[in-house]
C-alpha cells in the first residue's frame, strides 16, 4: 500500500482505535471503487483520484472523530454517499480519506402522527420506501439514479426529483439533519432548532446553505424526513408530436394548468427521439413522423388523479398530441426512476455501435428560453463530434422543477466512447460542458438544476454565476473549514484561502 | 414441461428489418442490425431461452416500479376515450 506520509502509521491507528479495524479499509479495490463517479473521466487519469484509505464510520459519534482526527492532522477528507452525482462531489482530488456513509443506514423512526421519518444518511430512497410502505407512507425523492443514490447525498447535492413539481425537491423534503462540521463538532439543521419542524423564522437559514455544498462544508450523518400518503394512483400519459414546436406548447400549457396532482411534464427533442429509435427499444417502431414527445405525470388518489388527468389529456387532444398508448406510457415512466440501470452505446460517425458512457449537462432554464437554448447546446455538440469520434449526440430532455411551470431542468445527453478519451479530446470537452454553461447563464439560467457546478468546465462560470454571491462563499468556506481538509479543490474554493497571498476574488 | 434441445435454442428466429439500423427476431424484441456491430463491439451469442429471460425479467422490473409508487395505474386511454364520447 503507498499512502501519503500525513497517514502513516499513527493516523491507521487512531482510526482503527474509532472504527475498529474492519472499517478502516486500505485494500485496492475498495479505494480504486470510490475514485470516481458515473460522469466520463479520462480513465487514463484514474490513479489521480484514489483516496489513501477508506473509512466505513456506524454513528455520527464515530464521524466526528474520523473528521477531528483529519483536521488534526490537515489530511483531506471526502463523504461519499452513493457515488451516483454526475459532478464529481465524491471524488477525491486530493487523495485522503473517503468517509463512506453506507452503514449508517438505519430507520431510527417513523412518527405517523407527525408524517416524518428519522434515518441514517446512508439509506436508499427506494429501500426506505419498502419499509414506509407497509405504514401507507411515502418518502416521495426520486432521481433518475432512485434505486442506488442515497439521502445524504441527496442532502449534500441538494437532489432534484423528476416529481417535484407534486412533492417538492430534497431541500423541501427534507426537515432537518445533523450534521459533523470540519472541526469534528456536531450540530442540527432545520427550520430553527426544530427537528421536525417544515416552516420557521428564528435565525438565519442554516439548512439550505449545507445542502448542496458537494461535501465541502461538512457531513451530514442523520436526517429527518418529511412523509406523504402512498399514492393510490399514477397517470402517466405519453404524446407523440410531429414537430417539436407542438410538443413545446403542449408542454407549456401542461406545466400551467395548475391541476393539483400534476407531479411533473418532460418534453423530448427531435435529438432525443432520434437517439432513442436507433439505440432503444421503446421508439424504434413508432412511425417517421413522431419527431418529439412529451409525458405528463399525476399520483394521488384515484378520484383526483382521474379528474385532473381528464383535464391533462384534453389540452395534450388539443394541441395535436397522439397519445403513445397505456403500454408504452406505463413502460417508460417506470424505466424513467431507474435511468442508471440502462445499458448504454452510441455511435461513430459511420454509425457503428461503441460503448459508450452518458453524461449528462444540466442548467436550470425558463420555458420562454427553452426553444433557443436547445438550438445552441445542440450546435456546441455537433463541432465537439466533426473533431472527435468518441462523442455522441444523444438529444435533450427537459423536465417540470416546478408546479407552475416557470422553469425547467433542462438536459443534453452525451455519449462518450471513455476508453478513447485522451489530452486532446478531454481538454475540447471541457471547453465544450463551458460553453453550454455560458449559454445558460447568457439566457438568464442557472448553471444546474440538478448535478451541481464542481465539475471542470462549467466551475470556471459558477463565480461570474453567483456574482457577489461567490465571495460570501469564499468567506463562509474559510470560517468554517480553516484547514481546507473538507474536500478540497471543490467549487474553486481554494482560492478562499489564497486571499491573504493576494490571490482569490 | 418442454424437453431442452441445444440446436433449437441456439438457432434464433429468421431476423425482419424494421428499420435501417434495427432488427427484431422475436415479437416486439429490437435488436441493433449486427451490421453494425462489426467493428469495436461484437453482438454476443444468447440461447434463445435467455433473450426471452431478459426481456421478461425487464417487465417484470418494470411491473414492480409501478407497484412501488402507487397502489393502481390509470389508462390514459381509458381517459381518451371519454373525452371523445
Amino acid at each position: 500500500m503507498t499512502i501519503a506520509p500525513e497517514l502513516a502509521e499513527p493516523v491507521l491507528e487512531e482510526l482503527r482505535q474509532v472504527l475498529g479495524d474492519e472499517h478502516v479499509l486500505t485494500g485496492k479495490a475498495a479505494r480504486f471503487n470510490r475514485a470516481r463517479v458515473p460522469a466520463p473521466f479520462p480513465v487514463h487519469r484514474w490513479a489521480e483520484r484514489v483516496p489513501d484509505l477508506v473509512v466505513l464510520p456506524g454513528s455520527t459519534a464515530e464521524v466526528s472523530e474520523v473528521v477531528r482526527i483529519a483536521n488534526a492532522h490537515r489530511i483531506p477528507i471526502v463523504p461519499r454517499d452513493g457515488g451516483t452525482g454526475l459532478t464529481d462531489g465524491a471524488v477525491p482530488l486530493r487523495h485522503g480519506i473517503v468517509v463512506d456513509v453506507k452503514r449508517m443506514n438505519d430507520i431510527k423512526e417513523i412518527d405517523e402522527v407527525n408524517r416524518t421519518c428519522t434515518v441514517g444518511t446512508g439509506i436508499n430512497m427506494l429501500k426506505l420506501n419498502e419499509v414506509l410502505g407497509k405504514y401507507g407512507l411515502i418518502y416521495p425523492d426520486d432521481p433518475a439514479s432512485y434505486p442506488c443514490s442515497l439521502v445524504g447525498g441527496r442532502i449534500g447535492t441538494s437532489g432534484w426529483s423528476l416529481i417535484g413539481s407534486r412533492y417538492g425537491h430534497s431541500r423541501d423534503l427534507v426537515l432537518s439533519f445533523d450534521f459533523v462540521l470540519p472541526s469534528g463538532k456536531v450540530i442540527h439543521l432545520g427550520d430553527g432548532a426544530g427537528h421536525k419542524l417544515s416552516k420557521s423564522s428564528s435565525g438565519y437559514q442554516l439548512k439550505h446553505l449545507f445542502m448542496g455544498h458537494q461535501g465541502t462544508l461538512g457531513i451530514a450523518t442523520e436526517a429527518t424526513l418529511k412523509l406523504f400518503p402512498k399514492p393510490e394512483a399514477e397517470l402517466s400519459p405519453f404524446f407523440a408530436f410531429p414537430d417539436y414546436d407542438s410538443a413545446y406548447r403542449t408542454v407549456g400549457q401542461l406545466a400551467r394548468a395548475g391541476v393539483a396532482t400534476f407531479a411533473g411534464a418532460v418534453l423530448f427533442d427531435e435529438w432525443k427521439v432520434d437517439y432513442l429509435r436507433r439505440d432503444d427499444e421503446a421508439y424504434i417502431s413508432q412511425p417517421a413522423d413522431v419527431r418529439a414527445l412529451v409525458c405528463a405525470v399525476a399520483y394521488g388518489y384515484e378520484d383526483e388523479v382521474i379528474a385532473g388527468g381528464r383535464r391533462l389529456m384534453r389540452i395534450a387532444k388539443e394541441n395535436g398530441a397522439r397519445y403513445l398508448g397505456d403500454e408504452v406510457s406505463e413502460g417508460d415512466w417506470a424505466a424513467r426512476h431507474d435511468r442508471y440501470a440502462t445499458p448504454l452505446h452510441g455511435r461513430t460517425k459511420a454509425g457503428q455501435v461503441v460503448p459508450m458512457s452518458w453524461h449528462c449537462e444540466d442548467a436550470a432554464i425558463n420555458y420562454s428560453n427553452l426553444p433557443q437554448v436547445r438550438i445552441e447546446w445542440h450546435e456546441i455538440v455537433r463541432k465537439l463530434r466533426e473533431r472527435f469520434d468518441m462523442f455522441d449526440d444523444w438529444g435533450m430532455f427537459t423536465y417540470t422543477s416546478a408546479n407552475t411551470g416557470v422553469d425547467y431542468l433542462a438536459e443534453i445527453d452525451v455519449g462518450i466512447w471513455e476508453q478513447q478519451l485522451d489530452d486532446e479530446s478531454w481538454a475540447a470537452w471541457v471547453q465544450a460542458k463551458k460553453d453550454i454553461a455560458a449559454v445558460a447563464l447568457h439566457y438568464g439560467g442557472s448553471i444546474s438544476a440538478c448535478h451541481g457546478s464542481c465539475r471542470e468546465g462549467e466551475v470556471d462560470l459558477v463565480p461570474q454565476e453567483l456574482g457577489g454571491g461567490y465571495d460570501v462563499m469564499l468567506d463562509v468556506k474559510r470560517a468554517i473549514d480553516p484547514n481546507n481538509i473538507m474536500n478540497p479543490g471543490k467549487y474553486g474554493l481554494d482560492r478562499a484561502y489564497q486571499l491573504d497571498e493576494g490571490v482569490g476574488r | 414441461m418442454s424437453t431442452y434441445r441445444y440446436s433449437e435454442q441456439s438457432q434464433p428466429p429468421d431476423a425482419k428489418q424494421i428499420t435501417d439500423v434495427a432488427i427484431e427476431r422475436f415479437d416486439e424484441v429490437f435488436e441493433v442490425d449486427p451490421k453494425l456491430m462489426s467493428a469495436h463491439v461484437v453482438q454476443q451469442v444468447f440461447p434463445n431461452w435467455d433473450t426471452l429471460r431478459i426481456v421478461a425479467s425487464r417487465h417484470d422490473h418494470l411491473d414492480w416500479m409501478h407497484r412501488h409508487w402507487a397502489e393502481k395505474v390509470v389508462s390514459g386511454q381509458r381517459l381518451l376515450d371519454e373525452l371523445e364520447d
